[in-house]
């Protein structure tokens, strides 16, 4: 075995862990009381985790992008809200590493493994369509003075660094870095969502911000490919998370089954129920293959993008079938929040929103499949 | 130059001889088959423990005295013994396997250059050679261990193992041993605090509800407190529940933690894994508590409860006055 | 400091079967890893390490296969690992291990402290570290349940015993065995598992230490293994309980009595 594959096996099973130690007791309370407790992100970040991807030469582990994903994967198994927190922070890193210039990465990214990172598309005008964009950067000798409100932001309120969509003044788009104590930085509501209730998904709202020229992540003009790469890489990684959801169900259902008996057979022995364990089983098989294969492409240079919206698209509609399917094999247990399924149906509900919504997975990977 | 006799260890802390060194001083009766038993005692001007020990019908007693023997460090103890066994080598040397036997007898077997087993569950003679038995692997392995060649054949074993046993009118021999204290200038003792109330030990507990992985709930520790609670007694664990942040080490049934004595013991939610088991080989009525009809735990209980822990617990705390 | 820390590696199961046809232990399949006492004595070794400065040496003796308990105690922070692995230590009982771990200690060279695990989970009762102690001419404290650094070359630890609790205190070079109360083992971290792949562990063999070859291995283990076997249970009569919980009580209490 190579060199990596140990080391990302050392990873997963640190990871494995963690998880059971320190989230997957949680996974109830989190849900419950709508954020994470006191001290857990900070023993996220004393762990390391948020420098999983980081390159070493900015101080992170630089694990590549199959072991993070895969990593996120187990996190999810024991709570989904963490996962995605950290996959919200990745992404963005990703997008530093091939577009930031040098100055703007030694400035940030070491700092990344203190600090969360975000990526804002959405503005209260509509979706993640970019061309609606209303975020204004102006040119004012060598810096950018950006003024705008960006919403449903994956962990905003609680990232510190935010990379920000804008139009310039001549309506070409680009991404520019700002931080949350820049003077005109303000952080807005956060959402009351019904979902993966720890993330914070919140709003900023930038007056007059002003950023030195170093801050353009890539050129100007290259904001909309910018997003549409965090937009993949955000996929792949939800693939994983989804896939963590569905194990999650699946462990539940198992045991349930075992332990649960009609008469004197075990539910499991039953056909109505082993219908239903089959399916949630190849669904995390499935995505699991899925969300893999793009991870696999992205690190070896192959195009990813169409894999990454398979895996969120399939995912989620799956994680969520498979999440129903386990509550009626509970069945008055499930329903109720003394079991984890009814908030998994929640948690996987949310991506089949986020980061592009299934519509719009299906219309890039059927523009994908005509251009073939 | 050998001998043919079996010697004891007689542990001393403050004043009280540890129960386990009376044990053994029995057993060590029982197999000896015309070898001489005897005990060996470090202790203090004060201790006065050969009348003690005579009860227990040892055929001689080698006292060791000194005062400093009062906060004598592990070197020190093993050095002392080291002087009165080298020369004259016993057969067999025994210790309980309490903490101090445990410290003490590994660094006098270097000293010795000879075998020693750690935790041993029973012992025997084939001829001359002493059968060691001890579990292995935690579940489901035992082994026996001989040491052929070198003497004396050294072994710690369980508390409670075995019953200790007075005699009449014995015989016994007191002889004060010829050593020199050495005291060792790179340890001390600086404070010994004793624990005040040592029946709050498992090992000696009358009741006793163990609680394993399959019963960890904050529902029914909480239950299984209030009834040990209005029973008199303790609540233990498994070694699976050590690693949970409400219990310890010092909780522990089985091979590495607490041998029992109790009267009564109510297992809940344990399966009954080897290493659990030796554990309560002695208690004397048990019930036993499993959601799984197979469990191995029921084979070594008078009372199965195949059902769930908390009604189970639920329905003691009530029917218990 | 100079601390070295022995590390041993246990199946990750504590449910190892006899095969019924050899009668030999079946190990083939089992994953292994450290011994979870273990890392409780890291952890020890990293906080003192942190605290007066120094190197953490992580020490142990075994096949091949032990550098992924040593990796794993690396990635927890430690800075360097020995293996000492040969099949002429094959077959050591306690005796011939301390030998040889006191031999590869004197080979490192200047240490000031080893620490142990309490215990192994497997098979041995923690002998190997006063054993360690004895053949090095160190001071001992056992089963630590408290350790700090008094002075530049003092510890104090304490340890309790069945009926006392007593603060023993030592001067370096010690050997230090730790119960599982005295720390949480931190996590490895991503980083450290990274960084474990670039430090060094060091293998040895039997001509790399100054040792005599009569006292390793199987022939320098006095003891043997006669027989390993599965114990035989002597079932006892039980009485099944009805199911209510409430009929189930009632019964036991009217039989108890």
């Amino acid at each position: 075995m190579s060199i990596t594959n140990d080391q990302n096996q050392m990873l997963i099973q640190m990871i494995k862990e963690f998880t059971t130690n320190e989230l997957a007791p949680l996974d109830m309370t989190i849900d419950a009381n709508g954020d994470y407790p006191d001290g857990l992100l900070q023993k996220v970040i004393d762990t390391g985790l948020l420098g999983i991807t980081l390159p070493r030469e900015y101080g992170g582990a630089g694990f590549d992008y199959v072991a993070a994903a895969e990593a996120l994967e187990k996190i999810a198994v024991g709570n989904a809200s963490m996962a995605v927190t950290l996959e919200g922070h990745f992404k963005t890193i990703e997008q530093f590493i091939k577009y930031g210039n040098k100055e703007l990465n030694e400035k940030y990214l070491p700092s990344a493994v203190k600090r969360i990172f975000a990526f804002s598309m959405t503005e209260p005008s509509g979706g993640s369509n970019p061309k609606g964009i209303a975020t204004r950067a102006i040119k004012q000798g060598h810096n950018w003075v950006i003024t705008g409100d960006k919403i449903m932001i994956t962990n905003g309120g609680l990232a510190e660094v935010y990379c920000v969509l804008s139009k310039t003044q001549d309506d070409q788009m680009a991404v520019f870095v700002v931080d949350k104590d820049m003077p005109g930085f303000k952080f807005g509501k956060r959402e009351d969502f019904i979902g993966l209730k720890g993330v914070p998904v919140g709003e900023i709202v930038l007056n007059h911000v002003v950023v030195p020229e170093s801050h353009l992540l890539g050129t100007i003009g290259e904001g909309l490919e910018i997003g549409d790469n965090a937009h993949a890489d955000a996929r792949v990684l939800m693939g994983a998370v989804l896939t963590g959801i569905t194990d999650h169900a699946l462990q539940t259902a198992v045991s349930y089954s075992k332990e649960r008996k009609a008469l004197d057979t075990p539910l499991y022995q039953l056909q109505v129920t082993q219908e239903k364990i089959a399916d949630i089983a190849i669904a995390k098989q499935n995505t699991q293959a899925l969300y893999q294969k793009g991870a696999q492409n992205k690190i070896t240079g192959r195009p990813y993008a169409e894999v990454a919206a398979m895996a969120k698209s399939y995912g989620s509609r799956s994680a969520v079938a498979a999440s129903d399917k386990a509550l009626q094999i509970l069945g008055g247990y499930g329903y109720s929040h003394e079991y984890p399924v009814e908030h998994l149906i929640r948690d996987a509900r949310a991506m089949e929103l986020a980061e592009g919504t299934i519509e719009k997975m299906n219309f890039e990977i059927t523009n994908a499949e005509i251009a073939k | 130059m050998d001998n043919n006799e079996i010697w004891v260890y007689v542990e001393i802390t403050g004043s009280k001889i540890e129960p386990t060194s009376l044990q053994l001083i029995t057993k060590a009766k029982q197999i000896a088959d015309g070898r001489k038993v005897v005990a060996v005692v470090p202790e203090t001007s004060k201790t006065q423990a050969e009348t003690i020990i005579k009860e227990y019908g040892p055929d001689r007693i080698e006292s060791l005295v000194d005062d400093q023997f009062d906060e004598a460090t592990d070197e020190e103890l093993a050095d002392a013994l080291f002087q009165v066994t080298d020369q004259n080598r016993p057969n067999s040397l025994l210790f309980p396997a309490t903490i101090l036997g445990r410290s003490i007898a590994p660094r006098l077997q270097a000293k010795l250059q000879t075998g020693l087993t750690g935790d041993s569950l029973d012992i025997y003679y084939e001829n001359d050679l002493l059968v060691q038995v001890k579990p292995t692997y935690g579940d489901n392995v035992m082994c026996d261990i001989v040491c052929p060649d070198k003497r004396p054949q050294m072994v710690t074993v369980r508390p409670n193992t075995f019953r200790a046993k007075k005699v009449n009118n014995s015989q016994t021999e007191i002889v004060q041993a010829e050593f020199t204290f050495h005291k060792n200038k790179n340890s001390k003792i600086i404070a010994t605090d004793p624990i005040i109330n040592s029946s709050s030990k498992l090992d000696d507990a009358k009741v006793v509800i163990a609680l394993g992985r399959g019963a960890y709930s904050e529902k029914n520790i909480k239950l299984a407190q209030k009834l040990a609670a209005k029973l008199g007694g303790m609540v233990g664990v498994s070694r699976p529940l050590t690693d949970e942040a409400e219990f310890s080490h010092d909780d522990q049934i089985g091979i590495g933690g607490a041998s029992l004595s109790a009267d009564l013991l109510i297992n809940l939610g344990i399966s009954g894994a080897v290493q659990y088991t030796v554990g309560i080989k002695n208690a004397k009525k048990i019930v036993s508590v499993n959601i799984d009809k197979d469990a191995p735990i029921f084979d070594d209980s008078d009372f199965a409860y195949v059902g769930d822990v908390t009604d189970f617990l639920n329905a003691l705390m009530n029917q218990v006055k | 400091m100079k601390i070295v820390v022995g590390v041993k590696q246990v199946p990750e199961t504590d449910s190892v079967k006899i095969d019924p046809k050899t009668n030999n232990l079946v190990r083939s399949g089992i994953q292994g890893i450290i011994n979870p006492f273990d890392k409780n004595a890291i952890e020890a070794a990293l906080q003192l390490r942190d605290q007066a400065g120094g190197e953490v040496i992580l020490l142990s003796m075994g096949p091949d296969s032990y550098t992924t308990s040593l990796r794993d105690g690396m990635a927890m922070g430690a800075d360097s690992a020995v293996l000492v692995s040969s099949r002429a230590f094959g077959g050591a009982d306690t005796l011939a291990t301390g030998y040889t771990l006191a031999k590869a200690i004197e080979a490192i060279g200047d240490v000031d402290l080893v620490l142990f695990g309490r215990q192994s989970v497997d098979a041995d009762t923690g002998q190997v570290g006063p054993i360690v102690a004895e053949l090095l001419n160190f001071p001992q404290v056992t089963f630590a349940e408290t350790v700090s650094l008094e002075s530049e070359n003092t510890i104090v630890a304490k340890r309790q015993l069945d009926s006392a609790v007593q603060d023993v205190q030592v001067t370096l070079p010690a050997v230090v065995t730790v119960r599982k109360e005295l720390n949480t083992p931190r996590y490895e971290t991503p980083l450290n598992i990274k960084e474990s792949f670039e430090k060094q562990i060091t293998t040895w063999t039997e001509n790399d230490l100054n040792i005599d070859f009569s006292k390793i291995g199987q022939s320098g283990s006095p003891t043997k293994v006669t027989k390993v076997y599965e114990p035989t249970k002597e079932l006892k009569q039980t009485t099944v309980l009805p199911v209510d919980p409430t009929e189930a009580v009632s019964e036991l209490l009217s039989k108890l009595d």
